[in-house]
């Protein structure tokens, strides 16, 4: 328990592995054909259809993503579309965070296929940063064969194209995720400490995190790279683009290293319902919906905790799934406050087929104050109920075996009596 | 409530005692009395079936502590926890 209480641990220097399209590599690992065809993936939660990720050979044709699939259909006749499958893909990065945990133990995922790892202290067990990139590329490529367990030895961990890979080694993220950008497919790049202001200065502007405004206004403000940016006072971007200009300008310039936040592992809750036929009506999924976060909330691992952030996934019909996440604003131990996130979802990208089974789970959570010996109390209540419907049980099956009842409950009768037999009496116990 | 399936609790129990010539308790069950402490009475019930009993707590041999109560109406004495 004191772990959701004690600090994450952090790394100033990062190292930020990248595999791109990661959702979409998933697919091609299950379906080899799609490797050799254009390609591209539909967006998993938008109500209206349209193209996520494009593969090489569809972008070639002009393909790109946020188009609905009529526009990408006309401009590739040949384009395979794939319905997504967050929860595979989800599984598939579960298990690369996994390997890469292997190596150390400060982890940040950031996106899908996207993480930065803290190697702060690694280099007494591995050496230098040379040694610690390839302790991880060897990891990922352990579990990648499914040889760090070997209970999973048969099958493999998860099937991403070895070139997919992108290594960047360097101080704070930004300095990684950039060198991740610059490595070959495959590769690693290290930035030796030092050097970061050199590196970034050669950079183009784009690898910060910018809108498209504001990269349409740097380029026509002549500023293409972080050199250039970096040259400028530091007051003069900012009194252009104001509190995020300041951010621009200190990552460009290097002054700035962003350190690795590892994440403090919760112990998820998870519960489901397997249901006899599947179910497509969204009422009876909101109601199962409801019912599994009534049981995800009574567990005992739950008191004294609220929920920070709940998931729920869905298999269907022909081997498809669903999902949805969410991170409460307000942690909270409330049924209604934790599903409403879910059931917005569900209303707005329902899943594209019947459920067969459903799973709700709690993976965050967040210590309370008052409100959290509100709930403490609310699972000791339903604790006592379900002792309660054991005693029940209990009581039914001594009776039917012996013929008469043999528990009972002292109740007051004259409890105010100066004869002691007149206080109390014995009775029948029928929980 | 069904009082028909009420089983009173703490019924007093018939006890053997022998008595000393303080009319206080020095044998109960052949354990000897080592040393009586409160004494007390109750008055109850007389609009009815009069009670009438003297209780007298006493410590017995090898510390086992009991209370006992004398029915002053037929002089029977009786085990009953206070």
């Amino acid at each position: 328990m004191d772990r959701y209480l004690s600090p994450p641990p952090t790394s100033c220097v990062a190292v930020c592995v990248w595999i791109p399209l990661f959702a979409l590599r998933c697919e091609e690992a299950q379906r080899s054909e799609l490797a050799s065809q254009p390609s591209a993936l539909l967006a998993p939660d938008a109500s209206r259809r349209v193209v996520w990720q494009v593969s090489p050979l569809a972008r070639q044709a002009g393909v790109r993503p946020g188009m609905t699939v009529s526009q990408a259909i006309g401009l590739c006749p040949a384009l395979r579309l794939c319905e997504p499958d967050p929860v595979h893909y989800d599984e598939r990065f579960a298990l690369l965070l996994a390997a890469l945990a292997r190596v150390s133990p400060v982890v940040e995922p950031a996106e899908l296929g996207l993480a930065y790892v803290g190697t702060d202290g690694l280099e007494g067990l591995y050496g230098g940063p040379e040694q610690i990139v390839e302790a991880i590329k060897r990891g990922m490529r352990n579990a990648e064969r499914g040889t760090f367990d070997p209970a999973s030895s048969s099958s493999s961990a998860f099937r991403v194209p070895r070139s997919a890979f992108r290594v960047g080694w360097g101080k704070g993220k930004f300095v990684a995720w950039v060198a991740a950008t610059r490595a070959k497919p495959g590769g690693a790049l290290i930035v030796p400490p030092g050097e970061e202001g050199k590196f970034l200065a050669a950079q183009p502007v784009a690898v910060l995190p910018l809108d498209p405004d504001a990269h349409r206004r740097l380029r026509q403000l002549g500023l293409r790279t972080l050199g250039q940016l970096a040259a400028l006072p530091e007051e003069a971007i900012v009194s252009q683009f104001g509190r995020a200009g300041r951010r621009w300008w200190r990552l460009a310039a290097g002054a700035t290293a962003e350190p690795v936040v590892g994440r403090v592992l919760p112990e998820p809750i998870s519960v489901s319902l397997t249901f006899f036929t599947p179910v497509a009506d969204r009422e009876m999924l909101v109601l199962a919906l409801e019912r599994l976060i009534e049981r995800a909330l009574r567990h005992p691992r739950r008191t004294g905790w609220r929920v920070q952030a709940v998931r729920a996934r869905a298999e269907l019909e022909r081997a498809a799934s669903w999902l949805a996440e969410a991170t409460l604003k307000d942690p909270s131990a409330d049924r209604d406050h934790i599903a409403a996130p879910l059931k917005t979802r569900l209303a707005q990208a329902p899943p594209a087929g019947a459920v067969e089974r459903l799973v709700v789970e709690f993976t965050a959570f967040a210590p309370g104050t008052a409100e959290l010996q509100l709930f403490a109390r609310d699972a000791g209540a339903a604790a006592r109920a379900g002792q309660r419907r054991a005693l029940r049980s209990a009581v039914q099956e001594i009776t039917l075996r012996l013929k008469r009842p043999m528990l009972h409950h002292v109740i007051e009768v004259q409890p105010w009596s100066r004869l002691p037999e007149r206080r109390y009496a014995l009775i029948d116990y029928e929980p | 409530m069904r009082t028909d399936r009420l089983r009173a609790i703490n019924t007093p129990r018939r006890v053997e005692v022998e008595l000393g010539a303080a009319g206080l308790p020095v044998m109960v069950k052949r354990c000897a009395v080592e040393s009586v402490g409160e004494i007390w009475r109750i008055d109850d019930e007389w609009w009815r079936a009069p009670i009438r009993r003297r209780y007298v707590e006493a410590i017995l041999e090898g510390g086992k502590h009991v209370v006992l109560f004398e029915d002053l109406i037929t002089g029977e004495w009786w085990m009953q926890k206070p």
